[in-house]
C-alpha cells in the first residue's frame, strides 16, 4: 500500500477564524443540498460564542468534514456498494447506484453525510476528486480565508501534510471508533498571557 | 466544475466596500453567463483570496430582485410604488428638475451623497468631476462612522490614516514582538489584508493583545484578551502611560525628536510659548528648555536633542511647562486603580500591560474606525497614538517594500483648471443643511453607492424631517433597499461584474475590475450614468471614453505609471519596490511636523491633550439609570455593511437579527436565549431576537450592522442611534456619528412573532 498515495487533509485550529467561507465555498463547487464541511463552534452553547465567563473566555472552531477513514464503516454499509475507498485514500459516492436508503447516515460516527430529498440520494465531501484528479486543490482550501487548510499525501513523507501530523498534539475525531481518519487537527497553540 | 472549451476565464477585482481587500477574483464565462467565480492568483501565491461574501457575489448578480430598469416614483415616498419610464425620460426629468432649483437655489443646493465605492475608484472620480464642473454640493460619507479616526489622525499626525505609522512594514509581512489590536476585530472586517497577517504574526512569535469590549473572533486569537467598557479607550491609554511614566519606560530619544513633546506651553493661556512673546528674533519659533545651558532656547534641529523633556519653567515671568510634563501630570491621575474604575479593566492587568508596551523592543498597533465610533472616538484613536509614540512606536519612514499606491483624485476635481470645485460638506451637517437651511440649502440630492436611510443614524429622524424636505431624490441602486423606496426617481446600476473600474487595492498591488458580462436588463455604470447626464448638462466632453476613459484618467497618475489596463486584463500589478537605499517618508503634517501630543488648535475646547472625557451617551458609570446599556453595533463576516443582506447563502447561515446580550443582564430581565425582545430609548425601539453569550461585557448589547429595517421585526439598528454632532470633529474635519455611543433599555417582547 506505501507506494499508493493517500490523501488527508490538516485543519489548523490555530488558523481557522470560523468565517464559513470553506462551507459556501464547497456548496458552490459542488452545488450541494447542504455543507458538505461544517463549522463547529467550541466554546458557548451556540454557535459563535465563547465558552468561560467574560472577560476570561475561550472560543475554538472546528470545520467538519467526511474523514475519508482508512476503515470507513459508510463504505461497508451500502448495500449498493455506491460508496467506495479509491486507492488514492478518497471515500468516494456514486451517487447513480446511490438508492436513498441511508443506511451510511447511521453508520458514519461523524453525522456528516446529507441528505439530498429532491434526488433521494445521499451527498458528500470527496475532496473536490474532480479538482484533484487534475492536480488541483481542494475548492475549501484555496478559499479559506484564515489559509487554515492543508492538503496532500500522508504517504509521502515529504509532505506538508505528512510533516504536519508528525507534530505535537495533532489530532484526529473519534479515534475510539477505529475509523483512522485521513482528516487531522492541529490544536490551538496555547496562549502567552501577560 | 472542470474547465471546458467554452469557458471563459477573465479576471476582475470583487470591489466591495471591505476597502482594502481586494479580493482579485476569475470569473468563468459560459457563452453570456458566469458559472462560477474563483479566487485569483497574485504574484506572490501567498496573497491569493477571497471571502464567504465574494464567493456568493453570483447571487447579487443574478439576484431576482435587482432594479431593471429607470423608475419613477407613483406612490408617496416610502411607499415602494414606482412606474417604469425610459432612461431618455429619466435625464430630461432630472435635467428638468436640476434645472429649476439651480435657478432658484443655485447649484449649491444639489447635493451628491456618495458612499462607499468600496475599492472602486472611477465610479467615485466621475461624480467628484461632475459635482466639481457644476460647482454644486459633494456630500462625503465619511461622517456615517468613519469620520472620527480621520478627525484624530489629522490632529495627532497631520495625516487622514494612522495605519502605515502605527503597523509598519506589518504589510511587509516583517512582524514585531507584539501586535496590540485596539478596537477593532480585521477576522470578520478585514480578514485577508489584516487577519491572515494576525495568524502569520502570532506563528512567527509574536504576542498578540486586543482590545475591545466584545470577544470578537479575533480576541478568541489573542494571547491576552483586555474587555474593557466601551467609549473608554482614552482612559485606558493613560492609565497604560500611567504606568509607563512610573517605570520610565518612555523612549527619550524618540520623542526628542519626533514629537512635540519638549515644546515650553504657556500655563495662563495654554498656548505654545513662541518667540516673539521672550523677545527672541525667531518670532513664531516653539521654545524649550535647554538642558547644557539651563536657559530657554527658541527652538533649532540641533538644540532640540538637548531639550529637557520634564519640568515647570518661569521664563520672563511668563510661567511655563514641557508638553511632556503636562502630559505626565494628566496621566499621573490615570492610577491602575482610578482606570480600572472607569474602563472596568482590572488594575493588576493595566500594570502588566503598561508594562510589557513600555518594555517591548518593537510593536505594532493594530487599529481601524470601530473604536472612534463614539462622541470622543478621535481622542480614542489620539491615545493610541500617544502610547505609540511615547513608547517610539511609530514608523517615520519606511526603508523596504514597495512603494504605496497613491490615489490623486485631482485629474477629476480639475477637469478645468482654474475654476474652482465643488463645495464639500459632511453627511452628518447635511441632516441640518436639508432641514434647517444651515449652512446653505440642499433641495436636491443624488445618492450613489449608499443605502442612506439604513446606514444612518437616527431613523426616525430621517423618516420624519429629512425626506419631507427634500425636493428631488435621485438613487443609483441594484435592489429596492429601505432607502431606494424614498427616492424620486431609481437609476438601474450594475453589480461589479458588468462593468470595468481600476483598484488600487490591495497593497502591494494595484487590479483591474474587468468587465465579464454586458450590463444585465437596463442597468448602466454609475460611470456612464453620469457620462450621459454631463452630456445633457453641457459637459460631455470631460466624460469621453467612458469606463475606459475615466481609468485612463487615474491609471496616468504617479504611483500607476508602470502598467496599463492592457497589462491588468490578466495579472495584478506590483507596485515597484522602494530603490535600494531609498526611504519613503512618513512626515507628519501638523502645525509643528511633529507627533503632536498636545494640539495647540484645540487648547479651547479643553482637548489639547489626549484627554478622557465620559462619552455623550454610553452608560458607563454605575447607578440607576432610565437606559442603563451601551448598544454598539459591530461588523460581521456575513455582511459588508448593507450589502449581501439580501444573499440567500449568507442568510442561510445567519438568518435574522439578534442582539447580543451578557447573561448577567438577561437574568436581571428574565430574557432567556431566543427570546423576542425589544431595544428601546427615546428616540424609538427595535424588536428582534436574543442571544445571550459572555462574548459580550456586562452592560453592552450589541447588534450588528447593516441589517437592511424590513428585516426587524419593528424599528431598525439606526433608529436607536443619534445625530449628536461633535464640534471638535466638525472643526478639524467633519462630524462622525457616533454609532458605539448609544444608550438603551431592552426588555422580553412577549407580543412578538416567535
Amino acid at each position: 500500500m506505501s507506494n499508493n498515495k493517500l490523501l488527508g487533509m490538516v485543519i489548523d485550529q490555530e488558523r481557522c477564524i470560523g468565517c464559513e467561507a470553506c462551507s459556501i465555498a464547497c456548496k458552490v463547487e459542488n452545488n450541494s443540498v447542504d455543507y458538505w464541511i461544517k463549522v463547529e463552534t467550541q466554546g458557548g452553547a451556540d454557535k459563535d460564542t465563547p465558552g468561560g465567563s467574560f472577560p476570561n473566555l475561550t472560543m475554538e472552531f472546528l470545520p467538519k468534514l467526511c474523514n475519508h477513514c482508512e476503515n470507513p464503516p459508510c463504505v461497508d454499509s451500502c448495500p449498493e456498494d455506491a460508496l467506495q475507498k479509491r486507492n488514492d485514500g478518497i471515500v468516494i459516492l456514486d451517487q447513480e447506484l446511490c438508492s436513498g436508503c441511508q443506511a451510511c447516515l447511521t453508520a458514519c460516527p461523524y453525522n456528516i453525510i446529507v441528505f439530498n430529498e429532491n434526488d433521494n440520494v445521499v451527498e458528500k465531501c470527496h475532496f473536490c476528486a474532480h479538482r484533484v484528479d487534475q492536480g488541483l486543490e481542494p475548492f475549501c482550501l484555496i478559499c479559506c480565508e484564515g489559509q487554515a487548510i492543508h492538503f496532500g499525501d500522508l504517504n509521502d513523507a515529504n509532505s506538508v501534510v505528512s510533516k504536519l501530523i508528525s507534530g505535537n498534539n495533532i489530532f484526529q475525531l473519534k479515534t475510539e471508533k477505529g475509523t483512522n481518519p485521513s482528516v487531522y487537527y492541529s490544536p490551538p497553540r496555547p496562549k502567552r498571557r501577560l | 466544475m472542470a474547465k471546458s472549451e467554452d469557458v471563459k476565464l477573465i479576471r476582475t477585482v470583487c470591489p466591495a466596500h471591505c476597502g482594502i481587500d481586494g479580493c482579485g477574483i476569475i470569473a468563468h464565462l459560459k457563452g453570456d453567463h458566469i458559472v462560477k467565480l474563483e479566487p485569483a492568483d497574485f504574484p506572490n501565491e501567498k496573497d491569493r483570496r477571497i471571502c464567504l461574501r465574494g464567493l456568493t457575489s453570483l447571487e447579487i448578480t443574478y439576484h431576482s430582485d435587482r432594479i431593471q430598469y429607470p423608475m419613477k416614483r407613483i406612490g408617496e415616498r416610502g411607499e415602494g410604488k414606482f412606474e417604469r419610464i425610459s432612461w431618455e425620460e429619466a435625464y430630461d426629468l432630472i435635467v428638468s428638475k436640476f434645472k429649476s432649483i439651480s435657478e432658484k437655489y443655485g447649484w449649491k443646493s444639489i447635493g451628491w451623497v456618495l458612499g462607499g465605492p468600496g475599492a472602486g475608484t472611477t465610479k467615485f472620480g466621475a461624480y467628484l468631476r461632475l459635482a466639481s464642473l457644476t460647482q454644486s454640493t459633494r456630500v462625503s460619507a465619511w461622517g456615517y462612522g468613519d469620520a472620527g479616526l480621520p478627525c484624530g489622525s489629522r490632529i495627532i499626525l497631520g495625516h487622514q490614516f494612522p495605519y502605515l505609522y502605527l503597523h509598519g512594514e506589518f504589510w511587509q509581512r516583517k512582524y514585531p514582538e507584539l501586535l496590540v489590536i485596539w478596537g477593532t476585530n480585521p477576522a470578520e472586517s478585514m480578514p485577508l489584508q489584516n487577519m491572515r497577517k494576525v495568524l502569520d504574526a502570532k506563528e512567527y512569535g509574536t504576542q498578540v493583545i486586543v482590545i475591545d469590549p466584545r470577544f470578537t473572533v479575533t480576541a478568541s486569537k489573542a494571547d491576552e484578551y483586555i474587555g474593557l467598557k466601551p467609549a473608554t479607550d482614552s482612559a485606558l491609554a493613560l492609565g497604560i502611560m500611567n504606568v509607563i511614566f512610573q517605570n520610565n519606560l518612555y523612549d527619550r530619544t524618540f520623542i526628542l525628536e519626533h514629537t512635540n513633546c519638549p515644546y515650553l506651553v504657556r500655563i495662563d493661556t495654554g498656548k505654545m510659548l513662541r518667540g516673539k512673546e521672550i523677545d527672541a528674533q525667531k518670532a513664531d519659533a516653539y521654545v524649550i528648555w535647554h538642558e547644557p545651558s539651563n536657559s530657554h532656547k527658541t527652538l533649532s534641529r540641533t538644540n532640540v536633542k538637548e531639550a529637557n523633556l520634564t519640568g515647570t519653567y518661569n521664563i520672563n515671568g511668563i510661567e511655563c511647562k514641557t508638553v511632556f510634563q503636562l502630559l505626565m501630570d494628566l496621566a499621573g491621575e490615570y492610577t491602575p486603580e482610578i482606570t480600572e474604575k472607569i474602563t472596568g479593566v482590572d488594575k493588576e492587568l493595566i500594570i502588566k500591560l503598561g508594562k510589557r508596551i513600555g518594555n517591548s523592543k518593537k510593536i505594532n498597533f493594530l487599529t481601524h474606525m470601530g473604536f472612534t465610533r463614539t462622541y470622543h472616538g478621535d481622542i480614542s484613536l489620539r491615545g493610541v497614538i500617544s502610547v505609540a509614540a511615547i513608547t517610539g512606536n511609530i514608523t517615520t519612514s519606511v526603508s523596504s517594500g514597495n512603494i504605496p499606491g497613491i490615489l490623486n483624485w485631482n485629474p477629476f476635481l480639475k477637469a478645468i483648471p482654474d475654476k474652482p470645485s465643488f463645495h464639500r460638506m459632511g453627511i452628518l451637517n447635511l441632516y441640518d443643511a436639508v432641514i434647517s437651511g444651515n449652512p446653505y440649502p440642499i433641495k436636491a440630492l443624488w445618492f450613489a453607492f449608499i443605502n442612506f436611510l439604513n446606514q444612518c443614524a437616527n431613523s426616525n429622524k430621517i423618516i420624519e424631517k429629512f425626506y419631507p424636505s427634500v425636493e428631488f431624490i435621485v438613487q443609483t441602486e441594484l435592489f429596492m433597499t429601505p432607502s431606494a423606496r424614498y427616492a424620486d426617481l431609481l437609476l438601474p446600476v450594475c453589480s461589479f461584474l458588468e462593468f470595468s473600474d481600476f483598484i488600487a487595492q490591495p497593497y502591494p498591488y494595484a487590479q483591474l475590475q474587468q468587465k465579464v458580462i454586458e450590463p444585465l436588463y437596463e442597468s448602466k455604470s454609475d460611470v456612464t450614468i453620469v457620462a450621459e447626464l454631463a452630456q445633457r448638462l453641457g459637459y460631455g466632453e470631460y466624460f469621453k471614453g467612458g469606463e475606459e476613459g475615466m481609468i485612463d484618467i487615474i491609471m496616468k497618475t504617479r504611483s500607476f505609471e508602470g502598467t496599463s489596463r492592457e497589462k491588468l486584463k490578466s495579472q495584478a500589478y506590483m507596485l515597484p519596490p522602494l530603490p535600494e537605499g531609498a526611504t519613503f517618508p512618513m512626515n507628519f503634517r501638523t502645525p509643528s511636523g511633529k507627533i503632536e501630543l498636545y494640539a495647540e488648535q484645540l487648547v479651547e475646547d479643553g482637548e489639547a491633550l489626549p484627554v478622557y472625557l465620559p462619552p455623550i451617551e454610553a452608560p458607563i458609570t454605575s447607578g440607576k439609570m432610565k437606559y442603563p446599556l451601551t448598544l454598539v453595533n459591530g461588523h460581521t463576516r456575513f455582511r459588508t455593511h448593507s450589502m449581501f443582506a439580501n444573499v440567500k447563502s449568507l442568510l442561510n447561515l445567519n438568518p435574522e437579527p439578534i442582539v447580543d446580550i451578557n447573561p448577567f443582564d438577561a437574568e436581571k430581565r428574565n430574557i432567556s436565549n431566543d427570546d423576542k425582545v425589544t431595544v428601546f430609548n427615546d428616540r424609538a425601539r427595535t424588536t428582534l431576537r436574543a442571544r445571550i453569550t459572555e462574548g459580550i461585557r456586562p452592560g453592552v448589547l450589541n447588534i450588528t450592522e447593516g441589517w437592511w429595517i424590513e428585516q426587524f421585526e419593528e424599528g431598525s439598528l439606526n433608529h436607536l442611534t443619534h445625530d449628536i454632532i461633535n464640534p471638535v470633529q466638525d472643526k478639524v474635519y467633519e462630524p462622525n456619528m457616533h454609532m458605539n455611543d448609544v444608550a438603551v433599555e431592552i426588555t422580553k417582547n412577549e407580543g412578538a412573532k416567535k
